[in-house]
């Protein structure tokens, strides 16, 4: 069980400020949530470095061995055909296709990885429970703060000293 | 605010022209020795070094065109790079005195039955009159357009005002057609006609992709070394990172189009036109297409993926200095085999490759000291200052 503490700002630096004091204060499970990107908001959070290019590398090397070795499987082993004498394994035909299910195969895993990374899909989260934080697709900057409930009245009271337009918090229930 | 001027460098410009005329100097002796292969390195130096400062006016005309603002810092570099257009005016000459030399199809006596057919079948375009209008047209259009974006650039520095940028936007975007088309005639008649069995319909975009990496990476390497000047002391990371993902892009763009060109011309097999792979993917010159396949492409293109590389500027001029030189044994591979069917390097590449840039240079560092060093009259310089892209 625990707590979310949640604080409207108005401005990229309020919002960065505010989570570069809550992060030394020793808030470790801070989130930021706002319909444009927030300037500085990576450095704030001190956010890692986003692993999906890891990923893509991945699908790019699948998609790109993938799709060469079934061309030389398909022309060169499986059912060779003389065209005009070209050789059956003709590396320069093959480029084409390797390049489209590189980008393919990379694309998709992009797509699937950073759904995978965001918790998708996930229906629900405790804090949709607080009906303000709907500004966050409209025109507010959310910090959120995941806390143990004890510890949740002194970061509400460091939001509003760090100047948060509004504070609320909502505990977690139990599971039935 | 005051006109911030480039502080360094001072005997650059003298230093250059003293390069310059050693180089063009040693070339002409190489030509007393030998003016046939003299003029084929001078030739290509040629080519090489122009297509960097039309690829630099093509940069500058596309910046106008998409209304980047975060370039506007770098911009007056860029403008001084594609402004050298001019210079290549006075120094096409030896081309033209020397064109019988140069191009086969000026003397189809000495050339083989098929390719003189070739050549007669071409005469209404390939003659001398004609090929020396059109290069007339080319380097006039590179020399006044460059010439005229960056006078209007200087002179807002002490007018101010947002109309001078409105007026070089319209010059930018209304020139990029006309810069498209003599670009592409330039390739076919300077690089194209030195082997008749070149047959490439693809081929101005490629010297364009070539040359447009070039001024890429001359920019890169300009403002490296301008990097401790006072006037760009607001050059971020961030405008590194975005000129390294340029470079990036249009390595991979060179790439994309040399392979469209091999790989239309390898799968027709068309004896018209195959000749030109033929004789550039055996022996020696096969070599040379292997390593640019590699050190053109595949190492730079990964190399170039990192971004802590792009934001170090140390290693991003490092990765530009490289891909110019690339792109240099690029121009030479596509030129020298027509000629020299086996590779047959001559110390006038070599001075006639520092003479030709070397005249550029001392122009470029003459015209940067005319100006301030970044456009202080743009209301867009604020905008490039906070570049910070996410």
């Amino acid at each position: 069980m625990a707590s979310y503490v949640l604080g409207e700002f108005a401005d990229d630096a309020a919002i960065c400020a505010a989570a570069r004091s809550l992060r030394e204060a020793g808030v470790a499970a801070l989130d930021a949530h706002s319909p444009v990107p927030i300037h500085g908001i990576d450095e704030a959070l001190a956010l890692p470095r986003s692993p999906v290019p890891l990923i893509a590398l991945v699908g790019v090397l699948l998609g790109g061995s993938g799709g060469y070795l079934m061309m030389w499987w398909m022309n060169a082993v499986d059912y060779v055909i003389d065209v005009g004498g070209r050789p059956a394994h003709a590396a320069p035909a093959f480029v084409p296709i390797t390049f489209e299910t590189t980008v393919l195969t990379a694309a998709v895993f992009i797509v699937g990885g950073l759904f995978a990374l965001a918790g998708f899909p996930r229906l629900h989260h405790p804090v949709f429970e607080v009906e303000a934080f709907r500004t966050a697709s409209v025109d507010g900057l959310w910090l959120s703060a995941e806390v143990e409930p004890g510890r949740a009245e002194a970061v509400a009271g460091e939001l509003r000293r760090l100047g948060a337009r509004q504070v609320s918090r909502v505990d977690e229930e139990e599971e039935p | 605010m005051s006109e911030p001027r480039v502080e360094g460098g001072r005997g650059l410009v003298a230093r250059a022209a003293l390069v310059a005329a050693a180089g063009l100097g040693l070339t002409a002796v190489g030509a007393a020795l030998d003016l046939r292969r003299a003029l084929a390195a001078y030739h290509t130096a040629f080519t090489f070094w122009a297509g960097t400062a039309v690829g630099a006016l093509i940069l500058l005309g596309a910046f106008h065109a998409t209304k980047a603002r975060w370039m506007v810092l770098v911009r007056r570099v860029v403008e001084v790079v594609a402004t050298t257009s001019l210079v290549f005016v006075p120094l096409f000459l030896p081309v033209a005195l020397g064109a019988r030399r140069i191009f086969p199809w000026l003397e189809p006596d000495r050339l083989p039955g098929e390719l003189r057919r070739l050549a007669e079948h071409r005469a209404p375009y390939l003659n001398l009159p004609f090929f020396l209008l059109r290069a007339a047209l080319y380097l006039v259009a590179w020399a006044v357009v460059s010439h005229l974006l960056w006078r209007w650039s200087v002179r807002q520095d002490r007018e101010r005002g947002v109309a001078l940028t409105a007026r070089q936007r319209r010059l930018g975007i209304g020139s990029l057609p006309l810069l498209a088309v003599t670009i592409t005639f330039a390739a076919i008649d300077w690089q194209e006609s030195l082997d008749l069995h070149h047959a490439s319909t693809i081929f101005g975009v490629y010297y364009f992709a070539g040359s447009f990496l070039a001024a890429i990476s001359v920019v890169i390497l300009a403002l490296y070394a301008l990097r401790r000047e006072p006037a760009l002391a607001g050059l971020t990371a961030d405008h590194w990172h975005s000129l390294g993902k340029l470079l990036l892009a249009f390595t991979a763009f060179w790439a994309y189009i040399a392979f469209s060109q091999y790989m239309l011309i390898w799968i027709a097999n068309l004896p018209a036109e195959v000749p030109f792979f033929i004789h550039r993917t055996r022996g020696a010159w096969g070599v040379v297409g292997v390593l640019l396949v590699l050190f053109h492409f595949a190492v730079p293109f990964f190399l170039l993926l990192s971004r802590d590389l792009k934001r170090d500027p140390r290693k991003l001029a490092a990765l530009a200095a490289w891909q110019l030189a690339m792109h240099w044994l690029d121009v030479y591979y596509t030129m020298m085999p027509a000629a020299y069917p086996s590779p047959a390097p001559h110390w006038t590449d070599l001075t006639a490759l520092l003479g030709v840039g070397a005249a550029a240079l001392a122009f470029a560092a003459w015209r940067l000291r005319q100006g301030a060093a970044v456009p202080v009259g743009d209301p867009y310089l604020e905008d490039s200052l906070r570049y910070q892209p996410q």
